[in-house]
């Protein structure tokens, strides 16, 4: 033991302590972009992980596929019986789509919040530790990936991204425990405009907190929760789940919604990352100047 | 070509850490168990038990630092903690007797220290809120099983990989 502390050791290991320190606090600050080093990192082991998730992420779709072969019948049934039921909301959707266009055209509004181009991406990589809920998926900046972008599958959205190399993206799933973490969110099927915020999981129910809802409006159980798209750079109307239980929250002001995530957050395969096509600054002062004049 | 045998296997077992890690979180009766890989630790634990605690450390650090930026974007954690790990290792190999059994078991023991370590850290900096015996039934236990399942599977190609990459050492040297 007397050996393990001779002087030089023990010197070494403060400084190892002192330098690990500073390089923790250095990396745990809010930070919008990574170093030129980090890239170079994260994008060369992204290129290597790519090497092996591809097989993986087959082996997973011939388990996959057998499942679905399995359950076959069963499906077919259900799906026969929603079948007729699809056919009326396809006829009705038309006719609205076609509706709503006309009138955009007669008020003259072209952009919309609802508006974006799908990225298609594929999942690398999840943390492996999973102590924090990160997946890194294999487009980055030269595919017009930014940060704060919605991810989400055919499901539902599961996270936003965090940080961009040229190659690789990281994105932070909704069911993190990072309190910094929202989306801003509108519960459909019930009056107009019930807007709140998704803040926080509850890791024990497995569902998201959609909290700030103005506690004279009557929320129902199963209804729908989409994101808004005011939070800015999210579209509006990706599906995030359904509402399972209303209670007031801590300081009894405003109401509280557990919310049920659509999307399923494990085995992640390919994912699609929404590039909202924004309203231009230009479209946006002539809109406003015509108003004026 | 044997001579880099070590290298190429901890970055194959690197690289396959992420893809086990999709799998992750199993959903069993309604609980969720979570499995995390170490099949990089439990590796760099039998190099620095048979070959030598310096090359171990060494990897660790360059291995814990490429798992910091990619995966956790904490870096100094896993670079700091992998070669620690070795460092204990190659201290407690040398009071005990060298075999399979032990060299498992240590390895075990580690993996465990190291999970725990973590989880003091993030608990530390908030990032998580588990209660310790959740983190003991949903997490330590099942990755303990399933990684001493892979090591007792393969805790033997480690040693002999090991052991030919020495011999070959030490013919290059006479």
């Amino acid at each position: 033991m007397s050996r393990f502390f001779s002087n030089k050791r023990l010197i070494l290991l403060m400084l190892g302590v002192i330098l690990l320190v500073a390089l923790i606090s250095y990396s745990l600050r809010d930070r919008d972009n990574v170093s030129f080093p980090e890239q170079l990192i994260k994008d060369t082991v992204g290129a290597g992980q790519s090497l092996f998730s591809g097989p993986a992420h087959f082996v997973t779709g011939i388990f996959d596929n057998v499942d679905s072969l399995l359950n076959t019948y069963k499906e077919n049934q259900h799906l026969k019986g929603r079948l007729e039921e699809f056919a009326a909301v396809q006829a009705e959707v038309t006719d609205l789509r076609s509706e709503n266009g006309q009138l955009k055209e007669i008020v003259g509004k072209e952009a919309d919040l609802r508006d974006y181009n799908p990225i298609q991406a594929t999942v690398i990589a999840r943390n492996p530790d999973q102590w924090e809920e990160k997946v890194i998926l294999n487009k980055g900046e030269s595919d017009g990936v930014k940060p704060d972008m919605a991810v989400m599958t055919a499901r539902g959205l599961i996270g936003k991204v965090t940080l961009v190399t040229a190659t690789t993206s990281t994105v932070e799933l909704v069911s993190t425990q990072n309190p910094n973490y929202r989306v801003s969110s509108m519960v459909i099927g019930g009056e107009e405009g019930v807007f709140g915020l998704i803040e926080g999981y509850d890791a024990e129910r497995r569902e998201l907190l959609l909290k700030r809802i103005d506690a004279q409006i009557e929320l129902e159980v199963g209804q729908q929760v989409v994101s808004s798209g005011l939070g800015g750079i999210f579209p509006k109307g990706i599906i995030i789940g359904e509402i399972t239980e209303i209670t007031i929250d801590e300081f009894g002001l405003t109401q509280l919604a557990y919310v049920k995530p659509a999307a399923d957050f494990t085995l992640l395969n390919h994912v699609m990352i929404a590039d909202r096509e924004m309203p231009d600054e230009d479209d946006f002062e002539a809109a406003t100047e015509e108003e004026g004049s | 070509m044997i001579r880099y045998i070590l290298p190429l296997i901890a970055l194959v077992l690197f690289f396959l850490e992420p893809v086990f890690g999709l799998f992750s979180p199993l959903q069993f009766d309604g609980d969720y168990y979570y499995i995390v890989p170490r099949f990089l630790l439990m590796f760099l634990i039998f190099v620095s038990v048979y070959y030598d605690a310096k090359h171990a450390m060494f990897y660790g650090l360059f291995f814990g630092l490429l798992y910091d930026v990619f995966f956790i974007d904490i870096i100094g954690l896993y670079s700091f903690l992998y070669p620690m790990m070795c460092l204990i290792a190659g201290y407690i190999v040398k009071s005990v007797h060298r075999n399979l059994f032990v060299a498992t078991l240590l390895t075990l023991v580690l993996t465990a220290l190291f999970e725990f370590v973590l989880y003091l850290f993030f608990s530390f900096i908030s990032l998580v809120s588990m209660p310790v015996d959740i983190f003991l039934t949903s997490r330590l236990l099942p990755t303990m099983v399933a990684n001493s399942l892979f090591l007792v599977m393969l805790g033997w190609a480690f040693r002999s990989v090991i052991m030919a990459r020495l011999i070959e050492k030490d013919n290059s040297k006479v």
